[in-house]
C-alpha cells in the first residue's frame, strides 16, 4: 500500500460513485415508463444528493454524526476492495469475506446512528433490516462457500477470471443454475428492493432508519446507498456472471442486472419482515444446500 | 442597506439554490380535503417527479410543507411543531382557499383563517379545490422563485420569529403551547 | 522457575486477600487487583521458560506453550476484571470469601493448564469448579449455582473415570503417557475420547449442558460473569484440545467411519458444536437480560471454539485457538460495560434502560469495539480468527458446519445490537438522567480491552505466531504469516492493510462530513412523532421485544430444559420414595428395611 493505491482507489470510488448514481437516475426513468409517466431527469439522483449535502442539518448528540460518517467510510473502504471490471486500486484484497465483513462496518454504523436518534421508528427499521440480513445472507454465503471450495480462491477476480476461461457457458449462472438463482434473489435483498424492503416502509414506519436524517446526514445516506448498490451488485456479477476482462464489459453487465431486479422490483408487493425470513429460509435456503451439496459431495459442475 | 446585501447570494448559494429549485421534496400536510388532489398530481397523467418533485416521509427529509387544507387550533400546533422540525431552507406551500382565507370555514369558530400569520408561507395556489393544472403552474413557479432566490419564507420565520410567535400564542394559548413545543 | 511462584503465590494471595478483607474491605478487593497483576506480571515474564518442569508437593507441572497461552488468556481476564471487585465489596453477603475465593479460583485455572499429570489436572479442575460454584449464589440466584454446580460435576465425573479408565490401560498417570496406547485401539480410543472431553463439553457449555450458562452467567456477581463468560469457559476448550491433540484423536480414529472426510466421533461432537452456534443464536437474539444475552452468545462462540479445535488444521485450529483469546477480551469487555451499567443503575433488564450513552460514552465505546469484535467485524480481533475459522471449513468443504458458522456471525448482528440500541441508544429515561459516568478504576480495564481488541485486530501477528508455535507442537502445519498478511489457502488477509483502507474511507467520509453546513443540535424528544406530542421518553423507546417478527418464528421451539427439568422431576420422585420407603416415621418402618437388607446382604453372600 502506498500513496498512489489511495489515489487509485480514490478515483475509482468516484467513478463508482458517477456510474451508479447516473445508473439509479436512468432506472428512474425506466420506472417511470414502467408507469407510464415521463419520468425525472437522468441526473435527477445527482441533483437530490447534492440537494441534501447543500441543506442545513439537525443532530442528536455525536453518535448520531459519528455513525453516519462511519456508515460511509466503512461502504466506500469496502467499494475500494471491489474490483471495479478489471482494475483494483488494492491488490489482493478482494477477498469475499473481507467484503462480506467489512460491509457488515458501514451497516452497523449506520444502524448505530439511527439508533441514536432516539426515534423508535429509527430502531424498528434497523431491526427489520437486520432481520432481513439474517434472511437473505445465509443463503447466499452458503453458495459462495461452494463455489470456493470447488476453484480454492474466495479473490473474486479470481473467481470472476476462473468464468471466464470457458466463454459465455463458463458463467457461474450456467455451471450453477440453482446458485445463480439464490444469488439473484438474495441480491434483491441486499438492495432492499421489494419484496423485502420492509425495513424502509415509508407509510408504515416512516422510511424506518432514514426517519431523523435530513441535510448533510441524508446526502451522505444517499452516497451510502449508491456505493452499497454498488458493491453488491458487483459482486453478483464477478461471482456468477464473469466479472469483467474489460471495464465496459462490467458495466454493461452491471447495468442489465441492475435493471432487470429494478423492473422485477416494481411489478411486486411487498413482503412482510416474518414472510421474508420464512420465504428465504424455504426457498433459496434449500436451493443453496442443494447447490452446494451437488458442488461438494457430487463435484457436479466444478469439472 | 443591510436588507441589500442579506439579498445577494454568494456564488454557492445560487448553485445550491439550482439543486434545491429541481429537486422538491414534500411533506404533505393533509389536514382537510385538498390531499385528495395530490394523487392525480403524482401519478401519470401529470407525472410531478419530472420536476424533481416527490413525497417524502418525515418533515427532517422534506423541503416543502404542503398544506392541504382548512387549519383547526389542533392541527396548527401540530403544523408548526412539523414545520420547526425541517431543516433550512425550507418552503411553505397553502394549498386551496382555506389556507388563504378560510374559504368556507371563513366563519367557524375553531378554524385558522389565514395561514401566514403563524406560518411563512412562500406561495398560495387559490381554489377550492385546486385542480391538478393548478398546482402543476404553481409548483413550477416555486421552481423559479427558488431558483432566484425568491422563496425567503424560512429566513423571514427567523427574523421575525417573535412576532409569529405572537400570534401563534395568541391564537392557540399560552399555556398549553409551552407545554407542548417542549420549552 | 516463576511458575511455581506464580502458582504459589495466588493461593497465598488467597489468604491474603481474605485476612486483609477482614481488616478493611476495599483494600481486599485492591488485594485481588495487586495479586492478578501480578501474576500477568509473572505470566509475561516467564515466557522464555516454556518447556521447563517443576513440582509443587506431589504435583508435577510442565510449561508448555498451550498453557501458556491460555493461561495468559485467562489471567489477563481475571486482572482486567479485579479492577471492578472494590465497588461491589458492600453488595456481597461474603465479601472477604469472595476475594479469597476470586484468587483461589486463578490459581487453580493456571495450575490446571500446566499440569503434567492427570490427577494434578483434575485437583486443580475442580479447585476452580468449587470456588466458582462458590462465587456464583453471591450473585442473584441460588438455583444458578445448583445447576452450574450439576452440569460441571457430570462433566468432571466423566473425566475423572475417564482418567481412572486410562490409568488402568496405560499404568501411567503423565498426560503424554496415558493417552499413549490409545493409538492402536480405536474403539478404546472412542469410549476415552467421549468421556474424557465430557468436562469439556460441559465447560464450554455445548449443548445439551448449555443450560448452566444463561443462569449462571446471568446471576453471577456483576464482577464474576466477565470471569466465568471469558476465562473459565475456555477451561472446556483446553479439555476438548487435550482430547483431540494429545489423544491424537485422527490417529486413532484413522480407520473408523468418515463423514465428509471427518472421523464420524469427531463429527458429531462437530454438530454439537453446530447446534450450540445455532441454538445460542437463536436464544441470545430474544432474552431481555443484557447479561443472559452475552451469556447465551457465549454458547454461540464456544461452538465455533469447538469446531475449530476439533478439526485440528492449520487455519481452523488457529482461527479458534485465536477466538478463544478475543472471544475472552470481548466478552469480558462487554460484560463490564453491563456491569458499568448495572452498577449505576441497578438493573440488568435490556427494557429498563436507555439513552446510557449520554451519561457514559465511555462504556458505550467499550461495549461497542466489544460487540464489533464478538461479531466479527473488521477491524476487531475477532473478524481475524472468524475469518480463519471459516477459510478453514471452507478448505475442507464442511459445509454443515458452515451454514451454522454464517447463521452464527450474521445472527451475532442481531444479537449484540440489541443492548447497543435499547441500552445505550434511544431514549434517556428522566430519572437516569442524573447518573455518574464509570468511576475512574472501571475506566483503566475498559480502556485497556478496547486498546487489546482493536491492537489484536490490526496487527494479530504477535498472537498468530504464538498459535503457529502451539500448532508445531501439536504436530500440526502452523498458520502461516508473511508480512502482515495471513495467508490461507482460499486467500489472504492483510488486516493492516484492511484498516488503512477503512481508515481511508472514514477520512473521506469525515472531509465530506465537515465541509457541509454544520448540524443544529435537538434534544432527544424532538424527533418525528407525526406531529403527535409525547412526554415520556420511557415509553418513547424501542427496548422491548426487539425481534418480536423473527422471534415469533420460533416462539414454540422444543427445549432441552423441558427435558433436563422433567428428569430432575423424576430424580426427585424418585428420592421421595426412598424417603417414605425408608425413613418414614414410625421406627418400625426403617428398622425392617434394615433388617431386610442386611439378611439379604448376608444370606447372598452365604449362598455365593
Amino acid at each position: 500500500m502506498n500513496l498512489m493505491n489511495f489515489v487509485y482507489a480514490f478515483l475509482l470510488l468516484l467513478a463508482a460513485f458517477v456510474f451508479q448514481t447516473t445508473l439509479t437516475g436512468i432506472n428512474r426513468k425506466v420506472v417511470a415508463r414502467l408507469q407510464r409517466r415521463r419520468g425525472p431527469r437522468f441526473y435527477q439522483q445527482f441533483i437530490d444528493i447534492f440537494k441534501a449535502l447543500s441543506k442545513g442539518s439537525t443532530t442528536h448528540g455525536w453518535v448520531f454524526d459519528f455513525g453516519v460518517v462511519m456508515a460511509l467510510g466503512g461502504i466506500m473502504a469496502t467499494a475500494i476492495f471491489i474490483p471495479f471490471g478489471p482494475l483494483k486500486a488494492v491488490p489482493a484484497m478482494d477477498n469475499i469475506f473481507i467484503i462480506a465483513y467489512v460491509l457488515a462496518v458501514g451497516m452497523l454504523g449506520m444502524a448505530m446512528s439511527a439508533s441514536g436518534s432516539g426515534n423508535p421508528w429509527a430502531s424498528i427499521g434497523v431491526s427489520r433490516a437486520l432481520t432481513n440480513m439474517l434472511a437473505y445472507d445465509i443463503p447466499f454465503m452458503m453458495v459462495v462457500f461452494g463455489l470456493i471450495f470447488a476453484f480454492d480462491t474466495s479473490s473474486l477476480s479470481g473467481l470472476a477470471a476462473i468464468q471466464r476461461e470457458g466463454g459465455f457457458l463458463g458463467w457461474h449462472v450456467i455451471r450453477f443454475p440453482l446458485g445463480g438463482i439464490v444469488a439473484m434473489i438474495s441480491l434483491q435483498g441486499m438492495l432492499g428492493k421489494k419484496p423485502f424492503d420492509s425495513f424502509i416502509a415509508p407509510a408504515e414506519i416512516a422510511s424506518g432508519p432514514m426517519v431523523e436524517y435530513g441535510g448533510r446526514h441524508l446526502g451522505m445516506l444517499f452516497l451510502l446507498h449508491e456505493f452499497s448498490t454498488f458493491i453488491e451488485v458487483s459482486l453478483i456479477v464477478h461471482l456468477f456472471f464473469g466479472g469483467g476482462a474489460t471495464v465496459a464489459a462490467f458495466l454493461v453487465k452491471y447495468a442489465l442486472i441492475y435493471t432487470f431486479l429494478n423492473i422485477v422490483s416494481n411489478v411486486l408487493p411487498r413482503f412482510k419482515i416474518d414472510q421474508a425470513v420464512t420465504f428465504f429460509y424455504k426457498v433459496p435456503l434449500a436451493l443453496a444446500v442443494v447447490q452446494t451439496f451437488l458442488i461438494i459431495v457430487v463435484g457436479m459442475g466444478v469439472a | 442597506m443591510t436588507t441589500n446585501s442579506k439579498d445577494m447570494r454568494k456564488t454557492w448559494e445560487k448553485i445550491a439554490d439550482y439543486f434545491r429549485a429541481h429537486s422538491i421534496w414534500m411533506k404533505w400536510y393533509c389536514t382537510g380535503c385538498g390531499a385528495i388532489e395530490m394523487p392525480p398530481t403524482m401519478t401519470s397523467r401529470f407525472d410531478m417527479e419530472q420536476l424533481g418533485m416527490g413525497p417524502m416521509a418525515t418533515p427532517r427529509q422534506a423541503d416543502v410543507l404542503l398544506i392541504t387544507g382548512y387549519l383547526s387550533a389542533k392541527t396548527l400546533r401540530r403544523v408548526i411543531y412539523s414545520y420547526e422540525q425541517m431543516q433550512d431552507p425550507k418552503y411553505v406551500v397553502g394549498f386551496g382557499s382555506c389556507t388563504l382565507n378560510g374559504g368556507i370555514y371563513f366563519d367557524s369558530y375553531a378554524t385558522m383563517t389565514r395561514l401566514d400569520h403563524y406560518l411563512p408561507v412562500d406561495l398560495y395556489i387559490a381554489g377550492c379545490m385546486p385542480r391538478p393544472e393548478a398546482i402543476m403552474n404553481a409548483f413550477d413557479t416555486l421552481i423559479k422563485m427558488i431558483e432566484k432566490g425568491e422563496a425567503k419564507g424560512w429566513r423571514h420565520y427567523q427574523e421575525n420569529h417573535d412576532w409569529y410567535r405572537k400570534n401563534q400564542l395568541h391564537s392557540l394559548k399560552e399555556v398549553y403551547v409551552k407545554d407542548e413545543f417542549h420549552e | 522457575m516463576t511458575f511455581d511462584i506464580l502458582i504459589v503465590l495466588m493461593f497465598l494471595g488467597a489468604v491474603t486477600a481474605y485476612l486483609v478483607s477482614k481488616a478493611d474491605l476495599k483494600a481486599g478487593a485492591y488485594a485481588t487487583v495487586l495479586f492478578s497483576l501480578g501474576a500477568l506480571v509473572l505470566l509475561l515474564l516467564g515466557r522464555g521458560e516454556i518447556g521447563s518442569e517443576f513440582t509443587i508437593l506431589f504435583m508435577g507441572f510442565e510449561v508448555t506453550t498451550i498453557g501458556w497461552y491460555f493461561s495468559g488468556v485467562m489471567v489477563l481476564v481475571y486482572a482486567m476484571t479485579a479492577f471492578f471487585n472494590s465497588y461491589w465489596m458492600d453488595k456481597m453477603i461474603y465479601p472477604g470469601s469472595y476475594n479469597f475465593l476470586y484468587l483461589f479460583s486463578l490459581g487453580g485455572t493456571v495450575g490446571l493448564f500446566f499440569a503434567k499429570d492427570l490427577i494434578t489436572l483434575f485437583i486443580f479442575w475442580e479447585i476452580v469448579v468449587w470456588s466458582s460454584t462458590f462465587i456464583v449464589p453471591m450473585g442473584k440466584s441460588r438455583r444458578a449455582a445448583v445447576v452450574y454446580y450439576t452440569i460441571s460435576t457430570i462433566g468432571s465425573m466423566a473425566t475423572l473415570y475417564g482418567i481412572m479408565l486410562l490409568h488402568r490401560i496405560s499404568g501411567t498417570l503423565d498426560i503424554q503417557g496415558a493417552f499413549a496406547p490409545l493409538k492402536n485401539d480405536p474403539v478404546l480410543a472412542t469410549v476415552i475420547f467421549f468421556i474424557f472431553i465430557m468436562a469439556g463439553l460441559t465447560k464450554i457449555g455445548i449443548f445439551p449442558f448449555h443450560i448452566w450458562l444463561p443462569l449462571a452467567h446471568g446471576s453471577a456477581p456483576h464482577t464474576f460473569s466477565p470471569v466465568l463468560s471469558g476465562g473459565l469457559v475456555k477451561m472446556g476448550a483446553f479439555i476438548a484440545y487435550m482430547s483431540v491433540g494429545i489423544l491424537p484423536a485422527y490417529e486413532a480414529f484413522k480407520g473408523s467411519l468418515t463423514v465428509m472426510g471427518i472421523p464420524i466421533q469427531i463429527y458429531a461432537l462437530m454438530i454439537l458444536g453446530a447446534v450450540s452456534i445455532v441454538l445460542g443464536t437463536l436464544m441470545a437474539i430474544k432474552q431481555d437480560d443484557a447479561k443472559k444475552l452475552i451469556a447465551y452468545s457465549s454458547v454461540a462462540n464456544g461452538g465455533y471454539i469447538l469446531i475449530g479445535i476439533l478439526l485440528m488444521d492449520q487455519l481452523a485450529f488457529a482461527g479458534s485457538m485465536m477466538h478463544l483469546f478475543n472471544h475472552a477480551i470481548a466478552s469480558a469487555a462487554a460484560f463490564l460495560a453491563i456491569a458499568v451499567v448495572a452498577h449505576r443503575t441497578g438493573t440488568t433488564k435490556i427494557s429498563e434502560l436507555g439513552g446510557m450513552i449520554h451519561r457514559m460514552p465511555l462504556t458505550y465505546l467499550t461495549y461497542l469495539i466489544a460487540i464489533i469484535s464478538l461479531a466479527g467485524i473488521p477491524p476487531m480481533g475477532g473478524f481475524v480468527s472468524k475469518w480463519l475459522i471459516i477459510q478453514g471449513l471452507a478448505d475442507q468443504g464442511l459445509m454443515f458446519m458452515a451454514l451454522a458458522a454464517f447463521f452464527g456471525s450474521i445472527g451475532s448482528f442481531l444479537y449484540v445490537f440489541r443492548p447497543l440500541a435499547a441500552v445505550f441508544l434511544g431514549q434517556l429515561a428522566p430519572r437516569h438522567e442524573e447518573l455518574a459516568s464509570a468511576p475512574l478504576l472501571m475506566k483503566i480495564p475498559m480502556t485497556i480491552l478496547m486498546v487489546l481488541i482493536l491492537f489484536f485486530g490490526v496487527l494479530p501477528g504477535w498472537i498468530l505466531g504464538i498459535i503457529g508455535q502451539i500448532q508445531v507442537a501439536a504436530g500440526i502445519e502452523p498458520v502461516m504469516m508473511s508480512g502482515n498478511s495471513i495467508l490461507a489457502v482460499n486467500g489472504v488477509l492483510n488486516t493492516l492493510n484492511v484498516f488503512m483502507v477503512f481508515g481511508f474511507g472514514f477520512l473521506i467520509a469525515l472531509v465530506i462530513f465537515m465541509l457541509m453546513q454544520k448540524s443544529r443540535r435537538v434534544g432527544l424528544m424532538d424527533t418525528y412523532t407525526s406531529a403527535e406530542f409525547i412526554y415520556t421518553p420511557e415509553l418513547y423507546h424501542y427496548g422491548s421485544a426487539f425481534y418480536a417478527p423473527f422471534e415469533r418464528l420460533y416462539a414454540r421451539h422444543p427445549s432441552v430444559e423441558d427435558f433436563l427439568m422433567a428428569l430432575a422431576y423424576k430424580g426427585h420422585e424418585a428420592g421421595l420414595m426412598v424417603n417414605a420407603l425408608f425413613f418414614s416415621h414410625k421406627p418400625g418402618v426403617t428398622v425392617f428395611w434394615i433388617t431386610v437388607i442386611v439378611a439379604v446382604v448376608t444370606l447372598g453372600g452365604v449362598g455365593l
